[in-house]
């Protein structure tokens, strides 16, 4: 279909008939800017087709404010070598005619015809809504809605699926459709979505795991019945055994043989025991007898021992009287030596005493020279001090008054300087002998005067001169001399001096007598720290002491020759007393050795009497000769009881009591053990057997064999249905595999075009389509690997590439089952990055070569490359005649 | 005189497995064997019925069972004797120690319990039991038969429950061992013998009686009783087999290779007038058409039988290519169907059958409605 003639006429801003008669059967682009009427175009080319002549839904084609316009659209076509003319007027005088190659048509059996041949329906009432426009819906992509495929491709869909051939449409009609759905509703009685069992199918599963388990437990309950059958045999024929043979009788009377033995033993036992206790008693005589005669003959040897010691004391106490004599002398020796010593040692002593006061006595006389000494030269020295302090009092000048006086005098010298120089100054030269009286004082020769004040000179004879010095200084000045004079005066008569100089003189005296008393107070003080007053008393103090010492000597025997030093004489002094205590110690040791010698030598005499009175007893040797013959007697006792308790013991020995104590035991514990068995098993007998009728009753192995055949057949059922179940899986999967299969095959050629446009675009991409032929997933190739993703989810731009894309693919699959195909793009790919927009417009012309585009936009700009020229709809409506 | 001979009543087996219709009617039909046995005894005029265990399934079959089985020896007077087997072993505390316990035991039974002769005057014969006092036991327990002691004028009759030794090797109980020439040893005028299901015998005086009624798939003469005739002792026995059996076990395998096949085996199915137990093995290929005919055959014999087991998982569905045209299973369908075909015989060849069943079914199912239109 080749569009090459498109009138419009009083609509929206084309009020004026607008024209464009060279259409090229590719591309062709409008551009302008907004409301230039771009939108117009498409909207009259859209309602030419779509809107139904009679329709009142177009108002919105009218001209801006002119309701009594009747919008009219002229539209001439190229298609299979027909030539197509439709015109169409609305809403006044509406019309429709439509020529097919001089074959003329009107109203709607024009519009069915072009309906026909487009693939779009009209609508029942009202405006033409999408759901109408198939695939015009599909090609014509309005202005915004290049992304939006899913609603338009849906609404052409019966156009698609007709294009790619009879084949897909026979899928649904043979029924297979519906097959599917049947096997899917007869899987879902068995097994769900996921495959896990259900319904009917489920419970037979979850039943035959009961019953599995309940035969299990049956199975373990029966072979617990035969376990205690086999038990109850067991026991039986044990308790028959034990009732015939009664073991524990043989047992018991084991057990009373080995307590008879023990008894016999126990016996022998005691009487051993006596045995002992009777040697024990015999040996404790021996020992007794024995230490007996032993006592006597200790007696004997007792006696000769004291002879002995008597002896040896005598002897002892002999030697030592013969020491008495050379002690004693010894003694008195140190004793007179000790004397002699001592009467020494105080003669030194004294000789010592005297030596020292003598020594004492001159210092003190040397003492008593100096401080007199100084008491003189102190008195002198206070004498003096006295003096100048007088002098001093005398020449006192008050020293603030003397300042004053200073700056006084200073004051009137610069007066007077003042004076001398502001002062009438009079020379005269005389004449000699002449004279002149100045203030009645007479002046001779040559001299001058200085006049301070009003002057009269006297020349005799001649009369007077008044001379009166000019200016009120002079007078002021003088006034202020006198004033001076006055007070220098004052002071002068306060400080009574007659002048300055003295003034100064006396001053300067005051500081001199001020050092030389200072002096003086010093050595003063040097001679006689605490005053004359108490070096005099010291000196006092120290004359008596002379006269004390020399009392004392006076005392002391007068200075003897040849006596040792103090020192030397105590040391002999010591040295004898230390030979006295010795010698004394000596002695005392001495005495003590001799009173002990003594009194042993009398103990050994009264002990050896003591003892020989009782060794002449005659009693004693009596008792003596009793004892030996008893001990002979006990010690054959003792060897008779000996001998006995061996034997016996070896007896004792041999029958193990403690062993038949265990024999005992073990008899006994073993005859119990083996009745409270027997009884015991009496008890589990009564138990098992009541046991064993109890679960008898219950008919175990019936319900058991009921359990397993009920079992096998549920086994079977479940087979049955698994097999149902697994055969209507597989012919699911199956049908929808093949059927998919199929599917593929026929989108094939839509795929063909989809992949040639999308290479361009994403090398080695894919897209994939579905069942409704709607784009689904994009396969791409990016770096590392394949990265898919579903159309829904991409990019505004890139749904509107990817939308394109697609919509160029129908177009040529359209165009492939000979189908009208016209694309108008909107302002299309405005989202499209540089990059993208190039490769797609390498698409748009690759797709131009096969149908005719028309492009709508207003940014010429970006579509210069599309090799054929832009048209502004500016110049068309100049151009268009009117 | 005569006596009956059976064994293996194997009272209180379950046989749930054929549904909870077909089972407990295969169970109650054992009880009415024993029933069968005592109207024949009446009817035969026999001195006495011998049991040569095995009488109970299991020791600890439900009180009612135990009661209704010695119900069933009611009609006739007795005596009847009967011995443990290796199933219902006198054990410490068995099926018999409460059977006597629940005084279910009447008098017309007498329990073989002990390795005691049982002397029956009257009847003019003595019985040597041997019954089982352990489950399995490795020792002859007919040995004592040798030496045991009984009245010259009485016919002596042994009474155990075992195999024969060198002779039965295969589907044997127990391995209760039973020495081939005891009778002639112990000088039996007869050994009654059971554990073995089917009628056998074992030398002139030495037979199985095997089961009154069948429970196993086994073609061995069972569901039978021995009537049996001494003239005296000594003289040989006439052993006559009398059927008791209700419900014949048929266990039938069938090949379906051409359509004739099927055929054959429906109009043998039909055949078969008596109820009976079947279970049926097939194998073979199928068109769809012979499929449902034979489903609808199975469906038949199930409502008509006592019990029908039947496995076809060696069979083969294949749709011929007139099936497929019938179907119109055109496109992708068509191809389904192929493949699954050809899956038959992979390793999930069964699946595959059950999934072409399905869809031939679907098929036809939406075919059919238009067919009666």
């Amino acid at each position: 279909m080749k569009l090459q003639r498109l009138r419009v006429e009083q609509v929206r801003q084309f009020r004026q008939p607008l024209q464009i008669a060279d259409f090229s059967p590719g591309i062709n682009l409008f551009s302008g800017p907004n409301e230039s009427g771009k939108s117009t175009l498409v909207r009259a080319i859209r309602a030419t087709f779509f809107e139904r002549y009679r329709s009142s839904g177009v108002k919105d084609m009218l001209p801006w404010g002119d309701t009594s316009a009747a919008p009219q659209v002229e539209l001439e076509f190229e298609h299979k070598g027909q030539r197509w003319q439709l015109a169409k007027r609305f809403l006044k005088q509406h019309r429709c005619d439509l020529n097919i190659d001089g074959q003329t048509f009107s109203g709607e059996e024009a519009e069915e015809k072009i309906a026909d041949l487009l693939g779009f329906q009209f609508s029942g009432r009202g405006a033409s809504r999408a759901e109408h426009w198939g695939i015009p819906g599909l090609l014509w992509i309005e202005q915004g809605q290049g992304q939006e495929i899913r609603e338009a491709v849906q609404f052409a869909g019966d156009h698609l699926q007709s294009a790619l051939g009879e084949t897909l449409g026979e899928i649904a009609s043979s029924g297979g459709d519906e097959l599917i759905q049947a096997v899917d509703k007869m899987r879902s009685a068995f097994l769900t979505k996921t495959g896990r069992p259900t319904g009917e199918y489920k419970d037979v599963e979850d039943k035959l795991l009961s019953l599995q388990s309940g035969l299990q437990e049956l199975d373990e309950r029966v072979a617990h019945y035969q376990s205690q059958v086999d038990r109850l045999s067991e026991l039986r024929s044990q308790h028959f055994k034990d009732e015939s043979e009664r073991p524990w009788e043989k047992l018991r009377r084991q057990q009373q043989e080995a307590q008879q033995r023990f008894e016999d033993v126990t016996k022998l036992n005691e009487q051993q025991s006596r045995d002992k206790h009777a040697l024990v008693t015999c040996q404790e005589h021996i020992a007794l007898v024995s230490d007996q005669l032993r006592a006597f003959q200790k007696i004997a040897d007792d006696l000769r021992e004291r002879e002995q010691a008597t002896l040896q004391a005598q002897e002892q106490l002999q030697l030592l009287r013969e020491r008495e004599t050379p002690i004693d002398s010894a003694l008195q020796q140190a004793q007179s030596r000790y004397d002699a010593a001592r009467e020494i040692e105080k003669k030194s002593r004294q000789q010592g005493q005297r030596q020292m006061l003598m020594r004492e006595q001159e210092k003190l006389t040397e003492q008593q020279l100096k401080l007199n000494d100084n008491v003189v030269r102190a008195r002198q020295l206070q004498t003096e001090l006295q003096r100048y302090q007088q002098e001093q009092a005398a020449c006192r000048i008050d020293g603030s008054a003397l300042a004053r006086l200073r700056a006084q005098e200073a004051t009137l010298r610069e007066l007077q300087i003042r004076q001398k120089s502001t002062a009438t100054r009079v020379k005269f030269e005389l004449e000699p002998g002449a004279t002149i009286q100045l203030d009645k004082r007479p002046l001779e020769g040559a001299g001058e005067a200085l006049l301070l004040h009003q002057a009269t000179v006297d020349i005799a004879g001649m009369g007077r001169l008044q001379i009166i010095p000019g200016g009120d200084d002079v007078a002021e000045l003088a006034r202020n001399l006198e004033q001076a004079e006055e007070q220098v005066a004052s002071l002068l008569d306060e400080l009574q001096v007659d002048s300055l100089a003295a003034a100064e003189q006396r001053a300067e005296r005051f500081q001199q007598l001020e050092a030389t008393i200072g002096n003086h107070r010093k050595l003063l003080l040097s001679h006689a720290p605490q005053g004359v007053e108490s070096l005099v008393t010291e000196l006092n103090s120290i004359q008596a002491e002379i006269q004390t010492v020399q009392d004392r000597l006076l005392e002391l025997p007068p200075l003897a020759a040849d006596l040792p030093a103090p020192d030397l004489a105590e040391e002999q002094l010591e040295a004898a007393h230390r030979a006295l205590k010795q010698t004394e110690e000596d002695a005392q040791q001495y005495a003590r050795a001799l009173a002990a010698a003594e009194q042993q030598a009398r103990h050994a005499a009264e002990e050896y009497q003591r003892m020989q009175s009782q060794q002449s007893d005659p009693q004693r040797e009596q008792r003596e000769r009793a004892g030996g013959q008893r001990l002979v007697e006990l010690r054959a006792e003792a060897a008779s009881l000996t001998a006995n308790i061996e034997a016996r013991q070896k007896t004792i020995d041999e029958a193990h009591p403690e062993i038949l104590q265990q024999d005992i035991k073990r008899y006994g514990d073993s005859a119990t053990q083996l009745e409270n068995t027997f009884r015991a098993r009496l008890d589990a007998l009564a138990r098992l057997e009541a046991e064993l009728e109890t679960l008898g009753a219950q008919g175990l192995e019936e319900e058991r064999a009921r359990s397993a055949a009920e079992l096998e057949a549920l086994i079977r059922r479940h087979g049955e249905m698994k097999r149902l179940a697994g055969g209507a899986t597989l012919l699911l999967d199956l049908l929808q595999e093949k059927r998919q299969q199929l599917t593929r095959q026929l989108q094939a050629p839509l795929q063909r075009h989809l992949n040639r446009y999308l290479q361009l675009l994403f090398p080695q991409a894919s897209l994939e389509v579905d069942e409704l032929l709607m784009p689904g997933r994009l396969v791409r190739n990016r770096g590392q690997g394949a990265e898919a993703g579903e159309f829904e989810a991409l990019s505004f731009g890139a749904r509107e590439q990817m939308g394109l894309i697609s919509r160029l693919a129908y177009a040529d699959l359209l165009k492939e089952a000979d189908k009208p195909t016209l694309i108008i793009l909107d302002d299309a790919l405005v989202h499209s990055d540089e990059q993208r927009l190039v490769q797609m417009k390498r698409i748009l012309f690759d797709a131009g070569q096969r149908h005719q585009i028309l492009l709508f936009t207003c940014h010429p700009e970006k579509w210069l490359d599309m090799g054929v020229p832009i048209r502004e709809l500016a110049s068309l409506s100049a151009e268009s005649p009117s | 005189m005569k006596f009956l001979h059976t064994a293996d009543w194997q009272i209180g087996r379950q046989y749930e497995r054929f549904g909870p219709e077909d089972g407990p009617a295969l169970a109650e039909a054992r009880l009415a064997a024993v029933e069968r046995i005592a109207k024949l005894a009446v009817a035969e005029n026999v001195d006495a019925v011998l049991v040569a265990g095995d009488v109970f399934d299991a020791q600890t079959v439900s009180d009612r069972t135990v009661r209704r089985l010695f119900n069933a020896t009611e009609e006739f007077a007795g005596p009847w004797i009967m011995i443990p087997g290796n199933h219902d072993a006198a054990l410490a505390e068995s099926v018999w120690t409460r059977a006597r316990r629940l005084h279910a035991v009447p008098d017309q039974v007498v329990l073989g319990l002990d390795p005691e002769p049982l002397l029956f005057p009257a009847q003019g014969f003595a019985v040597l039991p041997a019954p089982l006092t352990q489950r399995h036991t490795y020792g002859d327990l007919t040995a004592w038969f040798d030496t045991a002691k009984t009245p010259p004028d009485l016919v002596r009759i042994g009474l155990a429950h075992g195999s024969v030794e060198g002779i039965l090797m295969e589907g044997i109980d127990s391995p209760n061992p039973i020495a081939q020439d005891r009778a002639s040893r112990a000088q039996l005028d007869y050994l009654a013998l059971g554990d073995w299901h089917g009628t056998r015998q074992i030398n002139v005086r030495t037979w199985y009686s095997g089961t009154p009624e069948q429970d196993r798939f086994k073609d061995n003469g069972a569901g039978q009783v021995l009537l049996v005739e001494l003239a005296q002792p000594g003289a040989e026995p006439v052993v006559t087999p009398v059927a008791t059996g209700q419900y014949p076990w048929l266990q039938w395998q069938q090949a379906l290779l051409v359509p004739s096949d099927l055929d054959q085996f429906i109009q043998r199915l039909e055949q078969l007038g008596q109820p009976s137990v079947l279970q049926l093995e097939l194998s073979g290929q199928l068109d769809l058409s012979g499929d449902q005919r034979l489903r609808d055959a199975l469906n038949q014999a199930e409502a008509r039988h006592r019990g029908l087991l039947y496995d076809a998982s060696a069979l083969r569905l294949y749709p011929t290519e007139d099936d497929i045209a019938e179907l119109h299973a055109d496109g992708y369908v068509g191809e389904v169907i192929a493949e699954l075909r050809e899956r038959q015989d992979g390793d999930e060849g069964e699946m595959a059958r059950e999934a072409l069943a399905i869809l031939a079914r679907l098929l036809l199912d939406r075919k059919s409605p238009g067919e009666k239109s």
